[in-house]
């Protein structure tokens, strides 16, 4: 499993998703988190900071998380970094496209922690 | 538990500011209607609905969810131009969105009563079972398109760049009553720091050779400056932009042209324009009376605006800009204006002026009386029917925020209401003026000039003392007779401050001028409040409480005595 001191990018445009994401992961004992609002800021900051693992939202505006998702997986310095998906219910069935442009695996909206660590243990093993 | 409770605070402030982008960009979607340019607009329509639902699922609102989840799906399909957007697939949408506003309150308000929903849900899946339903291979041929692309681009454009900007990186959320926390000590620190000059000015005087004295001027000259400083630092936080206002009123325009029948547009300037916080609170009501005065009475109907060679669709335009230390918010509609003359007879009609005064009075003060309380039009006039209406209440909320709000109107050509309100409430520079003990501070906002008159310049005119200024007359008041103040001795000479509201001039008569002082209003307690033509209190340098006058009242008083007095001639 992934360690407690892990770095986790949480990227989302609505702050309150932000806040309940970094809460869950806090609740899973990690606590080393920081947030983006888009993928172009997420983007910046993955590529200045040494990331452990990227929670992303897939609609938001300017860059969206497949965007995201493909742009972290073209630069060596960063394709390995493991992307989990947080989609809504319609777009299940897209998680597909995702999965193609890289992501690690995908997390139905709404969810509970317990689910997040499940997927989690998945991702990490 | 109590971080979920932050959390909802949170989702509720932030779904908030979602949904009114989200209001003012349906009614530009509706303007824009479904082609290529709207795309932009409606995946960030979409997107809010989207987002206020995944929000809501995580923190169980399901009424939330279930009212999104429809109104995302009608949306997914203009999106993917499976449905058109028309007025009445933008009626529901609209309703949608009041409904998600409701059950916002409703969590706001921590009501956990269900909320019918049927109605809503049912409108929603008409539209989307509808079989009207466009057929995307059916979509206009490419050459259209291309045509559309040609001449109308630009517009949606810039839009989207707009959006872009507003969105920072460097900003933190703050609950506002820490704000005001801050304000309100900061307004004590400007008291304290009056106090301290005032105390520093008379060590001056005193011990004039002193050393110790010098360091302590140029430290009270420094800190002076600083708190000044820290007043406008303060002040900015507090700052929003009038979009925050504004942004209500495209849907509410939107709403009654599609009622009435009337073709309406809303031109909006200056919305990045900064005031205020507790002034952008209470603009809001009063506006609201002003814009629907204008669509409902300015604006005619689409045929006759044809008939007297007006374009049919009337225009309204909102604009603010700084003036000075004031904000200038007008409301200009290019609709059939006010006609004085009608207005006269009215007013005359309800008692509220004498004939031989209405066939005095100018053509601005005349319009004014539309503000005048009990100019209510409960009897149809046809062409100002309705004018009037809450007028009176529009000025009162004006004048509380120590603005003034003024008319012109041209008939045919339309009208503009002008209101002028200070960039804060908390602090004004006030005309500090004395009467027999006491003393009393005029906002400076509303004194026009201060006049020295021996006491022969006075002049009674049917018990009214006047004086004649320049060109006209100008009746006065005593502060004296208004407050049963005993005037320490007969002076020779008085001093008569000239105050205006709009058009309307009064000179108030005081035995002496202190000067300009930086005032921090403090509210007079619920007992006190009732008091009429005094606003609010505050200290003073020497630590004196003073009254702060309200200048409308003192004004309203002296146009009901005259008129009072017209009436009794007849």
């Amino acid at each position: 499993m992934l360690d407690s001191s892990a770095k986790i990018l949480v990227v989302d445009d609505f702050s309150t998703m932000r806040r309940i994401l970094k809460n869950m992961l806090k609740q899973l004992g990690y606590e080393n988190t920081d947030e983006a609002e888009d993928g172009n800021q997420a983007l910046n900051k993955i590529k200045s900071g040494s990331y452990d693992f990227i929670v992303t939202d897939w609609n938001m505006p300017n860059l969206d998380g497949l965007e995201l998702c493909k742009a972290v997986r073209a630069d060596a310095a960063t394709k390995d970094i493991p992307i989990l998906f947080v989609t809504a219910e319609a777009q299940k069935e897209n998680v597909v496209t995702a999965v193609q442009a890289g992501a690690s695996n995908y997390i139905v909206k709404p969810f509970t922690a317990e689910v997040l660590k499940e997927k989690m243990e998945k991702i990490f093993g | 538990m109590d971080e979920m409770q932050e959390i909802i605070q949170d989702f509720i402030i932030e779904t908030k500011e979602l949904i009114e982008n989200l209001d003012q960009d349906l009614v530009a979607l509706e303007k824009i209607g479904t082609d290529e340019d709207s795309k932009e607009l409606l995946n960030s329509i979409f997107r809010a609905a989207h987002t206020i639902k995944g929000a809501s699922g995580f923190l169980g609102f399901t009424q939330l969810v279930d009212t999104c989840h429809k109104t995302e799906n009608l949306l997914n399909k203009l999106r993917h131009g499976e449905k058109e957007v028309t007025p009445v697939v933008m009626d529901v949408i609209l309703d949608a969105v009041d409904i998600i506003k409701i059950l916002l309150s409703k969590v706001e308000n921590k009501d956990e009563d269900e909320y019918p929903l049927e109605e809503i849900l049912a409108k929603l899946d008409d539209i989307l079972e509808a079989k009207e339903d466009v057929q995307p291979e059916k979509a206009p041929p490419v050459m259209d398109k291309k045509e559309e692309e040609i001449t109308s681009p630009q517009e949606p454009e810039e839009q989207v760049v707009q959006k872009k900007e507003v969105k920072g990186d460097k900003t933190i959320r703050i609950d506002t009553d820490r704000l005001d926390d801050v304000m309100n000590l900061v307004g004590e620190l400007v008291l304290e720091r009056n106090r301290l000059l005032r105390i520093v000015k008379g060590l001056e005087e005193k011990y004039e050779d002193d050393d110790d004295v010098l360091p302590l001027s140029e430290n009270g000259a420094r800190m002076d400056l600083l708190t000044t400083d820290l007043q406008m630092a303060v002040m900015k936080t507090r700052m929003q932009p009038v979009k925050k206002v504004f942004s209500k009123f495209p849907r509410m325009v939107r709403d009654f042209a599609r009622s009435s029948g009337k073709e309406i547009e809303l031109q909006m300037e200056g919305e990045e324009t900064e005031l205020d916080k507790s002034v952008i609170e209470e603009i809001g009501d009063p506006m609201v009376h002003l814009i629907r005065n204008s669509v409902d009475h300015g604006i005619e109907p689409p045929d006759e605006r044809e008939k007297n060679g007006k374009s049919r669709q009337g225009r309204v335009t909102l604009s603010a800009y700084h003036e000075g230390d004031n904000i200038v918010i007008e409301i200009e509609d290019d609709g059939r204006g006010i006609d004085s003359e009608k207005i006269k007879l009215k007013a005359v009609e309800k008692g509220l002026i004498g004939k031989p005064e209405a066939e005095l009075m100018s053509k601005k003060e005349a319009l004014n009386l539309i503000f005048a309380p009990g100019f209510s039009t409960a009897e149809k006039v046809t062409d100002i029917s309705g004018r009037g209406v809450g007028m009176d209440v529009v000025k009162t909320n004006i004048s509380n925020l120590n603005g003034i709000v003024d008319i012109e109107s041209e008939i045919g050509k339309g009208s503009r209401f002008i209101l002028k309100l200070p960039l804060t409430v908390a602090i004004i520079d006030a005309l500090m003026v004395g009467v027999g003990e006491e003393i009393f501070a005029m906002p400076l906002a509303s004194v026009i000039e201060t006049i020295r008159v021996a006491k022969g310049e006075i002049k009674t005119i049917s018990d009214k003392e006047v004086i004649s200024l320049r060109d006209g007359v100008l009746s006065l008041v005593r502060l004296s007779n208004e407050f049963d103040i005993e005037t320490s001795e007969d002076l020779d000479r008085l001093y008569v401050v000239v105050i205006g509201l709009a058009e309307k001039r009064v000179g108030v008569i005081v035995e002496r001028l202190y000067g300009q002082e930086e005032v921090v209003i403090k509210p007079l307690g619920d007992y006190l409040s009732n008091i009429d033509g005094v606003s609010g209190a505050t200290v003073t340098g020497d630590g004196k409480v003073v009254l702060i006058l309200d200048i409308s009242i003192l004004i309203q008083k002296q146009i009901d005595a005259k008129s009072l007095m017209t009436n009794s001639i007849l």
